[in-house]
């Protein structure tokens, strides 16, 4: 195997494994409203592995984004309760976006 | 007409010894955390039969209130037992028994465990002592579902308690303070009524079945404790694995220690069909 094919054999290995990895982790999350004007949310894996510095969202209605953040070491994060209607977003990279409406954020 | 009384008399009293403890909330299985109602009677969970004082003593001794009862998360205890409420609980007849509130937040497994005080029978003149376990997940997160907590009576889910389709299995271990029970017997029972929990009641009885033996199911455990059920009906279903516990006396007299676990299970052409209904409402 030259220098090429073994740099090929690599890229594939690389791709199989993150390809493995991808799949397997669905990723999930669950927000709650605390009573006190904040939600908290958390975000995690079906395996149970943790999403600390994962990137997490606050959307409004109309698209604007209300909070730009990751989510801390225990992957959680609170944050003021949003006037109207709005979208918690934990994205764990593309097509791995967890939405969930203030509509169904309970107490 | 002697036998006849006596043959009655029989089924009655097998019908009866077929006690569960209930630990009810609607949803195994959240999508998101909220706050959730708990409900705990003793009962007859098929046949709604009679329910009983939780905690009743032998010759009108002072009832005795529950135990323990607690919650585990990723190992971690909190007890619960000052969030139990005593109310009265309406199944066949009225019976004192609890609700409690928690705050399910946290993703992942919630294993909720109810130890009640010992229980008279008066018709098999014996304490019954049920150690309940339930299950409430959150997001789908697995955390706590597959662990043992050395209970004096215990099965220990060796497959998930939720999440089940109906016509799938539900797998378990008995054990008795952390020792397996070779060919543990077992009881299972669909529970068969809906429950108001806005007024602590049973209502609808959901199916009717032909003769004693589809009430109550009864098994045995292979020579290490593990069985498998295979759930045929969508619901709630208690396992009870009857006088395990090594506590064989309780003030004097014969004590059964039971372990008991609520698994739920979905029936996957429901849920399509809601799903359609959903679609088609948006």
């Amino acid at each position: 195997m030259n220098l090429k094919e073994r740099h090929k054999m690599k890229s594939f290995l690389i791709t199989l494994i993150f390809t493995i990895t991808a799949f397997a982790h669905t990723p999930i999350m669950s927000c709650m409203d605390e009573g006190d004007d904040t939600v908290t949310c958390e975000g995690g894996f079906s395996d149970g592995s943790s999403a600390g510095g994962v990137k997490f969202r606050v959307i409004s209605n109309e698209k604007k984004v209300i909070l730009d953040t990751k989510l801390n070491t225990e992957s959680e994060v609170n944050f003021k309760k949003p006037e109207g209607e709005y979208s918690a977003v934990f994205d764990a990279g593309p097509q791995h976006e967890v939405y969930i409406k203030s509509k169904d954020i309970f107490e | 007409m002697k036998f006849k009384n006596l043959l009655c008399i029989g089924l009655l009293s097998s019908t009866l010894f077929a006690q569960s403890q209930l630990m009810y909330t609607p949803e195994m299985t959240l999508n998101t955390g909220k706050s959730i109602n708990l409900v705990h009677v003793q009962m007859h969970p098929y046949t709604n039969l009679k329910t009983y004082d939780m905690g009743t003593q032998h010759k009108g001794d002072q009832r005795l209130e529950p135990e323990e009862f607690y919650v585990m998360h990723k190992t971690i205890k909190t007890d619960l037992k000052d969030t139990l409420k005593p109310i009265v609980f309406t199944g066949k007849n009225e019976a004192k028994s609890y609700t409690s509130k928690y705050k399910a937040k946290k993703m992942g497994d919630h294993l909720f465990v109810m130890k009640p005080a010992p229980s008279f029978s008066e018709v098999e003149g014996i304490y019954l002592q049920m150690i309940t376990k339930m299950f409430v997940n959150v997001a789908g997160k697995p955390t706590d579902w597959d662990k043992e907590l050395g209970l004096e009576a215990e099965i220990i889910p060796l497959s998930k308690p939720y999440g089940i389709w109906a016509g799938s299995s539900f797998s378990g271990m008995v054990k008795a303070s952390g020792i397996p029970v070779p060919f543990a017997h077992i009881e299972v029972e669909l529970l068969n009524y809906d429950i108001d929990m806005e007024n602590n009641k049973t209502t609808n009885m959901k199916t009717n079945a032909p003769q004693q033996s589809f009430k109550v199911i009864e098994f045995k455990a292979n020579e290490r404790g593990e069985f498998t059920f295979h759930i045929p009906k969508e619901g709630l279903w208690s396992f009870n694995a009857k006088g395990i516990g090594h506590n064989k006396k309780f003030k004097g007299r014969e004590l059964s220690q039971d372990a008991v676990i609520w698994v739920q299970s979905k029936n996957i052409k429901e849920i399509e069909k809601l799903n359609k209904e959903k679609k088609e409402t948006k």
